[in-house]
């Protein structure tokens, strides 16, 4: 479990939200959203250590993760991110497998049966298998999209961290990268994950965070969160809400 | 599959050795100098190839494999292929010293400690100056190299300026050009510790060099103290380089381009990358060194001169075909 108390966060002594409180539970799936350059990504670095809050502390387990080691965090989070430039010739089984490091020591430098196990896993997941012989530069970007994600699933963590891993993705990949990771979170795994579309998160998420106005608007259900009041707030446009048999849908008004 | 690579590698590095053992003022026919191997204090050959061949030998390969371990550890870090290990600022800081040395009189034995020193030193100001928080930014690594670089350049120009005799400004040129021609089993004796503890260094941050094939973000977010990294790879680096410039000066191009060919016979994966650098920079730099000796006896080439000669070419080829294939 991640708890977040009162948690600042912000970049070059710019905040960009304050006070967030709130706590993600094992195996739930939360989508983290709101406006561009609200701070989403920034609180997802600060979830897995790769950033300081400015104020409060993040809990992992009971532990303030400010007092974990690097390796420490690393086999208990994962963080997917596309935005890291790459310019390695990597196979896509050798990036996958770079996800196991924190299960060695510095000595130990051959894969042991339980890494290639964890790879394999990890690319049959995402449907990868057939690619993992691969240069990564050859992928399409919905197909490195699922190897940044089998990269974080063989680190073999209970938390999953993604930022915005279906931009660029058209409608069917998105869907299988969404069921994926809902799948996931059914089998245990927490997954916290920064979207874009409200209705998409609507549909696979348990839980919405929705960050606005350097402050948390709301962490909740869907059905509550997507009330046209409070994301008109986040986003400063008139949103029409429609109840539909498979939950709530939100427009914007043009 | 690596391993019969790499296997491939040391034969050919051996036998790059062991030709050079062959080639020189004179040459020298290999059952003389095997004979010359078995029975070191018999004769004329065996004086040749005990006291003047195979230190150069050593010398060169040890050179070879040194700037091509450095010159792999600085691209993995900055994973910049174009980054070679003169980039530290260790070579411009080790000349400019002994381009001071030499115009202040002080006696050549003294030399290769001081460019050692200094090459360090140099190398410690540039880290300092690239430092970001507590690890090091690759932009201002290069930036720093270079200016640093640029200054040091201009301090060896005006020692060769100032200099008074004819014969100090042939001695500053000619560690600028790179050369092995003179150095002795006590010359390696000196450099050895460094490269010894530049080399375990290196094998230290192989598992830090393979996940920073992914990427800085990944690499801390798979639980890589990525700053402690950097500043472990600029370490051996520099201590690899400035011991090879100690031993033969300026030897351009080894780094550059060695880990260059070896990324294309053995892959990127550092536990095989570093190996297959070290054999081939061996190898190339000893073959290089017994053309240098023998092309124009009993006159000597400089090595950096005929490395670049090979070099330039064989960079210009790589880097275009790579872009052709791209």
């Amino acid at each position: 479990m991640i708890a977040l108390r009162q948690v600042t966060i912000g970049i070059g002594g710019r905040t960009l939200v304050r006070e967030i409180t709130g706590e993600v539970r094992a195996g739930e799936f939360v989508a983290v959203l709101g406006p561009n350059g609200v701070g989403k990504t920034t609180l997802l670095r600060s979830l897995c250590g790769l950033r300081s809050p400015q104020g409060g502390s993040i809990v992992l387990d009971g532990r303030d993760i400010a007092h974990l080691t690097p390796l420490e965090r690393a086999r208990h989070i994962a963080f997917v991110t596309s935005d890291d430039a790459m310019t390695d010739a990597l196979t896509v089984r050798e990036l996958v497998a770079i996800g196991r490091f924190p299960h060695h020591a510095w000595w130990e430098w051959n894969p042991t049966a339980g890494d290639e196990r964890a790879v394999n896993d990890a690319l049959d997941l995402v449907k990868l298998q057939p690619f993992a012989e691969r240069p990564f530069a050859t992928l399409s970007s919905g197909e490195r999209q699922r190897a940044w994600i089998a990269m974080g699933l063989a680190q073999g963590t209970p938390i999953i961290l993604l930022d915005e891993p279906t931009s660029h993705l058209d409608v069917r990949v998105a869907h299988r990268i969404l069921a994926l990771l809902r799948d996931l979170a059914r089998a245990g795994r927490t997954i916290v994950c920064v979207l874009h579309d409200l209705n998409e998160a609507a549909s696979y998420a348990d839980r919405l965070m929705l960050l606005g106005c350097e402050r948390m608007l709301a962490f909740d259900e869907p059905a509550r969160v997507l009330d046209p009041t409070i994301v008109e707030s986040a986003y400063g446009i008139a949103i029409e809400r429609l109840d539909t048999s498979r939950g709530p849908r939100v427009f914007p008004v043009l | 599959m690596p391993p019969l690579r790499l296997s491939i590698l040391a034969c050919i590095a051996l036998c790059a050795c062991a030709t050079s053992l062959l080639a020189g003022g004179v040459f020298i026919a290999p059952h003389v100098v095997l004979a010359a191997l078995l029975h070191p204090h018999d004769g004329t050959n065996a004086t040749i190839v005990w006291q003047l061949r195979m230190p150069r030998v050593a010398i060169a390969a040890a050179v070879g494999a040194a700037l091509a371990i450095a010159g792999a550890l600085l691209q993995g870090l900055l994973r910049n292929p174009l980054v070679d290990p003169y980039l530290t600022g260790v070579s411009a800081g080790a000349a400019a010293a002994i381009a001071l040395s030499i115009l202040a009189g002080i006696a050549t034995p003294w030399l290769p400690a001081l460019g050692f020193v200094a090459g360090l030193g140099a190398a410690v100001v540039v880290a300092l100056l690239a430092r970001r928080g507590s690890g090091i930014d690759a932009n201002r690594l290069i930036l720093a190299g270079i200016s640093l670089s640029a200054l040091f350049s201009a301090i060896v120009a005006f020692a060769i300026a100032r200099a008074d005799s004819p014969d100090a400004a042939q001695q500053i040129l000619a560690w600028l050009a790179g050369s092995i021609a003179g150095r002795t089993w006590s010359d390696l004796r000196f450099a050895l510790p460094y490269l010894g503890m530049g080399s375990m260094l290196a094998i230290a941050c192989i598992p830090a060099l393979n996940a920073l094939r992914a990427g800085d973000v990944r690499a801390r977010t798979v639980g890589l103290d990525v700053d402690r990294a950097q500043w472990m790879i600029l370490a051996a680096a520099s201590l690899l380089t400035a011991a090879s410039v100690t031993l033969a000066g300026i030897v351009g191009f080894i780094g550059l381009i060695v880990p260059h060919l070896a990324r294309r016979v053995i892959g990127s994966d550092a536990r095989s990358l570093l190996p297959a650098s070290a054999l081939l920079g061996a190898g190339l730099c000893a073959v290089a060194d017994a053309i240098a000796r023998s092309i124009i006896a009993p006159s000597e080439l400089p090595l950096g001169v005929l490395l670049a000669f090979i070099g330039v070419p064989a960079f210009l080829y790589l880097y275009l075909h790579q872009e052709q294939r791209v």
